[in-house]
C-alpha cells in the first residue's frame, strides 16, 4: 500500500511538472511571436542588438563582420 | 566546474556584467576602479580610472563600445571600453545606485540615491554610440519618484517601452519610458524587504527580482504578474536568468556574520544557488566565496557565470557538459515530442 501511495504521489509531481512545462512554453511562444510582430511593424529587425552580439562565425570562432 | 578567480579588486564587489558577446567581464567594487577581464582565462583587459568613491553599478552597451559606471562620488560616467578613455561625466546631488543601457544601447538610465531633501530619481540620457561623438548633458526623461519608496534597481524593458523599478519596500513598478507616467505597481516581495536586483531575460520580456525576503521572483514585463517564485534560506542580493535552452536561474546572497543576530543561526551560506526556472526547484549549489555574494551574472552565450563577493573576489565558473545535459524526465519527454 505504501508503494502504491508513493507512486500516486510521484505521478502527481510528474503531472504537475508536465503542466508547468507546457504552460511555460505556450506563454513563451505567444510572447515571442507578439514581440517579433511588434518589432517588424516598427521597422526593426527581428532580433535586438543584444541578441545579434552573439552571432559568431562557427569556423573562425570570431565575430561575423557584416 | 573549473573556477577562475579574478583578484584585483581591493574591496567588496558590487556589480559584475558580461559583455553581450560573453567574452569580457566588467566589475565594480567599493574601491574606485572599474575593471574589465577576459572571461575565458581571467586575465585583466583594462581598468577605468577617474572615479573618486565607492562604485555601485556598471553596464556595457550591446556592441561593447561604451561602458557606464556610477557610484558614491555622485557621478555617472561613460567610458570607451577599448581604450579606457573617459567620454562623459554626469554629476548629481547624490550617489548613483544603478545604471543600465536600453537593449539598443541608445539610452542610458541612472538611479539617484534618496537622501534628506533629495528624492530618488530615474534619469535617462540619449546616447550616441560613436565614442568620438559628444554626449548630451540634457536628460531626455526624469522620473521623480515621490509616491513610492526609494528606488533600488531599474532597467529598460523590451523595445525600450517601459522602465521597470524595484523599491526598498519590496514593490516593483512599471513606467512609460517616453512620458515617465506610472503605469502599474505590484507588491511582489514581503513588505519592507528591499528589492536588491533586477535582471532581464535575453529578449527583456520577463525579468527576475531578488529580495532581502529570501526569495527571487520571475515577472512578466507587460503585466508585472509574478510567474515563478524561488525560495531560498538566506537574504538575496542578486538573481540571474540563464539563456535558453538552459532553463535555470542563479541566486546569490548570504548573511554576513556580523548581521547574524542569533548564535544558533548558521553563519555564512555563501553559495550560488541554481534553481530550475520552470519547476522552481533548487537543483544545486556552488561554494567558494568567503562572504555574501553581492552579484551574480550569466554570460549571454550561456557558457559560464560569475559572482562578485563581499570578500573582494570575482569567481568565474565555466559550465561542464553535465550541466547542459541534465534534464527532468518531463523535459526529455517534451524534446522527444518535438523530435529532437
Amino acid at each position: 500500500a505504501d508503494s502504491a501511495k508513493r507512486s500516486t504521489a510521484d505521478k502527481a509531481v510528474v503531472d504537475a511538472r508536465r503542466r508547468m512545462l507546457s504552460e511555460w512554453f505556450a506563454w513563451r511562444d505567444r510572447v515571442t511571436e507578439d514581440l517579433r510582430d511588434e518589432r517588424l511593424s516598427l521597422g526593426l529587425e527581428e532580433r535586438t542588438e543584444e541578441q545579434k552580439a552573439l552571432d559568431v562565425d562557427e569556423e573562425e570562432g570570431s565575430k561575423v563582420v557584416e | 566546474m573549473r573556477p577562475i578567480l579574478l583578484s584585483g579588486h581591493e574591496r567588496a564587489l558590487t556589480q559584475v556584467k558580461f559583455s553581450k558577446e560573453g567574452d569580457l567581464i566588467f566589475s565594480v567594487s567599493k574601491d574606485h576602479i572599474p575593471s574589465a577581464w577576459y572571461s575565458a582565462n581571467g586575465e585583466r583587459f583594462g581598468a577605468y580610472k577617474g572615479h573618486q568613491g565607492a562604485l555601485w553599478t556598471v553596464d556595457v552597451d550591446p556592441t561593447t563600445t561604451l561602458l557606464a559606471t556610477g557610484g558614491a562620488d555622485n557621478t555617472m560616467r561613460l567610458w570607451e571600453v577599448k581604450t579606457g578613455r573617459e567620454l562623459k561625466k554626469w554629476e548629481f546631488p547624490t550617489s548613483i545606485r544603478r545604471c543600465e543601457f536600453s537593449e539598443d544601447g541608445r539610452q542610458l538610465l541612472g538611479v539617484t540615491e534618496k537622501r534628506t531633501g533629495q528624492l530618488s530619481n530615474v534619469v535617462v540620457y540619449d546616447i550616441n554610440p560613436d565614442p568620438d561623438a559628444e554626449q548630451t548633458d540634457e536628460e531626455s526623461l526624469r522620473i521623480v519618484v515621490e509616491e513610492l519608496p526609494r528606488v533600488t534597481v531599474a532597467g529598460f524593458s523590451s523595445l525600450g517601452r517601459y522602465i521597470i523599478t524595484g523599491h526598498d519596500n519590496g514593490s516593483v513598478a512599471q513606467w512609460d519610458a517616453k512620458t515617465g507616467e506610472l503605469l502599474n505597481e505590484v507588491y511582489s516581495h514581503e513588505d519592507g524587504m528591499s528589492v536588491t536586483d533586477l535582471q532581464w531575460s535575453a529578449d527583456r520580456t520577463y525579468f527576475i527580482t531578488a529580495s532581502k525576503d529570501k526569495t527571487a521572483k520571475l515577472h512578466d514585463t507587460q503585466t508585472l504578474e509574478v510567474l515563478k517564485t524561488y525560495v531560498a534560506d538566506t537574504p538575496l542580493n542578486s538573481a540571474a536568468i540563464c539563456p535558453s535552452p538552459t532553463e535555470y536561474v542563479i541566486l546569490g546572497g548570504g548573511q554576513a556574520a556580523m548581521d547574524v543576530t542569533t548564535t544558533s543561526a548558521r553563519q555564512g551560506k555563501f553559495e550560488a544557488r541554481f534553481y530550475h526556472k520552470i519547476f522552481e526547484e533548487e537543483i544545486g549549489r556552488v561554494r567558494g566565496h568567503f562572504g555574501p555574494l553581492n552579484y551574480v551574472a550569466v554570460s549571454p552565450d550561456g557558457k559560464c557565470y560569475c559572482s562578485g563577493g563581499e570578500d573582494g573576489y570575482v569567481r568565474v565558473h565555466h559550465f561542464d557538459p553535465p550541466y547542459f545535459d541534465f534534464k527532468y524526465e518531463v523535459e526529455k519527454e517534451k524534446q522527444r515530442e518535438l523530435g529532437f
